[in-house]
């Protein structure tokens, strides 16, 4: 993301600077978020069922009384300090709670991540070759067709199509009771439910910017030198790619953390991601406060990466 | 190719509006039994406690398509009145945040939001949020190109007052790509409404709902695959013909380039 504020401090103060304040405006909307509207934690626990007074006492006593600002720094002055609240359904710490689903989500983000780089490769292979075979065309638009359909519909169709039709996996993806890693064949449908979505993305931001790259001067006329297309994609192809992909990386990177949520739950992948939509579904404050807190850490972490990247204008 | 999904998102929204009224069966009430395969009475065959698949298909479209619409129209009003402010004073306010939205994943701002407000109400507010900044962006400077037009220093030089010549001059004049970004709109909002339905987070009608379908009909995907495919079919269309019909929308309004 170019930011381009006249100032004399360098890009590597300013980035880290901006995706502070950001990470910092973003805890206060998240605590804004799920505090501050009508119906707070009280009434959640209470369920409808307590009177007046034992919610007045219940607020008291979780200090929901206190104006919203002072709530707010005492809760992140105790996440600065490792502590996250406890859950208002179980009371376990969120900490443990959340570490507990943490390695299952970390095996399906990394493998649909995995495969969502080799699908974006292969798509941008796929553009750039297209764009050297037939220069007019603009291309592109199975993919961008493509990043409109609903992630739920790909959900459905691979499941009707690999569990459905063909029996190959089941359509929930449940993990062995004990811990221990899963079973491959249930990380089939929501890797891919998580991928290709992603891949369609990234395709389609960032064919373009390779079909572009080929078409410059410079690349046609080393083509017709004759240079190696190795060196080509080297030299002249990889360093105009490198901030464009890196933005998309960061897309991808909050797809996925998104996308998680609602592919756990819907193939019943007990990650962290399904405990945050059963948190929502429960109003489990301090839950869902640390893990959109968390989500968004890990998409500003990418964005700060993508920022520290020099744009490179061949233009 | 516009004009064919433009007709297609056209025919869709009909039947789906129509719909409820053409249902064949109660859509609520199991008819047949549970997963059973089509057959000549029931077309689509039955769902997970054996309604009738094809009458909660008629039915099931009606409040998605209202929600996404809702939420795509508040976004779009919003980042036009933003959009009109900010390019006919000539503001470049949030120019440099609002490529920093689109790595926003919208569904985690509408999760975090279903804590504290009701599902449908959390599809409007993240998809205003989402979507807003990036029509202002448009808007503001398709504003800014038109203002210097001649008929809008006409206007101006004619006496009359600036609401007026924005509503009346620059409105009209940047109407094609409002249309184009509703369109963009609404396929976001699509996408988070199906998303929260399918988690149950929404107030998905006991008739039906195409995205909560999907959910349910899932662990009967052998037995009758139609009760999951179909409703997913719908949903891919609806989106493919509206995302097609305002991308085609924005080509026409910039000439040839796809802007998001």
């Amino acid at each position: 993301m170019p930011f381009s504020v006249p100032t004399g401090l360098p890009r590597a103060v300013l980035a880290p600077l901006r995706a502070a304040v950001l990470l910092l405006a973003v805890s206060i909307a998240v605590f804004a978020a799920t505090e501050l509207l009508p119906g707070d934690a009280a009434d959640a626990v209470g369920a409808g069922r307590a009177s007046a007074a034992q919610l007045a006492e219940l607020r008291a006593e979780r200090g929901l009384d206190r104006p919203g600002w002072e709530r707010w720094a005492g809760w992140a002055w105790a996440l600065l300090h490792g502590d996250a609240g406890r859950s208002l359904l179980t009371g376990r710490p969120v900490l443990d709670l959340v570490g507990g689903r943490l390695p299952a989500t970390a095996v399906l983000a990394a493998s649909a991540f995995g495969l969502t780089a080799l699908l974006v490769l292969l798509g941008c292979a796929l553009a750039g070759r297209r764009a050297l075979r037939r220069p007019g065309d603009a291309g592109g638009g199975l993919a961008t067709a493509l990043t409109a359909v609903p992630q739920v519909v790909v959900a459905a169709a691979l499941a009707a199509l690999l569990s459905g039709v063909l029996g190959w996996v089941p359509p929930v993806s449940l993990l062995p009771p004990g811990g221990g890693p899963p079973d491959p064949s249930i990380l089939l449908l929501p890797v891919l439910t998580l991928a290709l979505p992603s891949a369609a993305f990234g395709v389609a931001l960032l064919g373009g910017v390779v079909a572009d790259a080929l078409r410059r001067p410079y690349v046609t006329d080393a083509l017709i030198r004759g240079v190696p297309t190795g060196r080509i994609l080297r030299r002249h192809v990889a360093p105009v790619l490198a901030a464009p992909a890196l933005r998309v990386l960061a897309v991808v990177v909050g797809g996925l953390t998104a996308g998680s949520a609602l592919v756990e739950t819907v193939f019943g992948y007990a990650g962290a991601g399904e405990l945050l939509v059963s948190s929502v579904a429960v109003r489990d404050t301090p839950v869902v406060q640390f893990l959109g807190l968390g989500s968004a850490a890990a998409v500003l972490a990418v964005l700060l990466l993508a920022d520290l990247v020099p744009v490179r204008r061949t233009s | 190719m516009s004009r064919i999904s433009l007709a297609l998102a056209a025919v869709l929204i009909a039947v789906t509006l129509l719909g409820p009224a053409l249902a064949p069966y109660d859509p609520a009430a199991p008819v047949i039994a549970p997963w059973q395969a089509s057959s000549s009475g029931h077309l689509l065959g039955g769902d997970v406690l054996g309604r009738d698949v094809l009458s909660r298909l008629l039915a099931g479209g009606r409040h998605l398509l209202v929600l996404s619409l809702v939420s795509a129209g508040a976004a779009t009003l919003v980042g036009t009145l933003g959009g009109l402010a900010a390019g006919w004073g000539g503001s470049r306010v949030l120019a440099t945040g609002a490529d920093l939205l689109l790595a926003v994943p919208v569904l985690l701002p509408a999760l975090v939001l279903a804590v504290a407000l009701p599902g449908d109400a959390a599809v409007v507010v993240a998809t205003v949020m989402a979507g807003a900044p990036l029509t202002l962006g448009v808007v503001r400077d398709a504003t800014a190109g038109v203002r210097e037009h001649g008929y809008v220093r006409a206007a101006r030089l004619r006496g009359e007052r600036t609401l007026a010549v924005l509503l009346r001059e620059v409105l009209p004049a940047v109407a094609g790509v409002l249309a184009a970004d509703l369109g963009l709109r609404f396929v976001t909002a699509l996408q988070l409404a199906s998303a929260l339905a399918v988690l149950g987070l929404t107030d998905a009608p006991a008739t039906g709902d195409w995205a909560a379908m999907l959910r349910e009909n899932l662990a009967g995907a052998a037995l009758n695959p139609a009760a999951l495919a179909v409703p997913a079919l719908l949903l891919a269309l609806l989106s493919l013909a509206v995302s097609a019909a305002a991308h085609a929308g924005l080509r026409h309004a910039f000439g040839t380039g796809d802007s998001w």
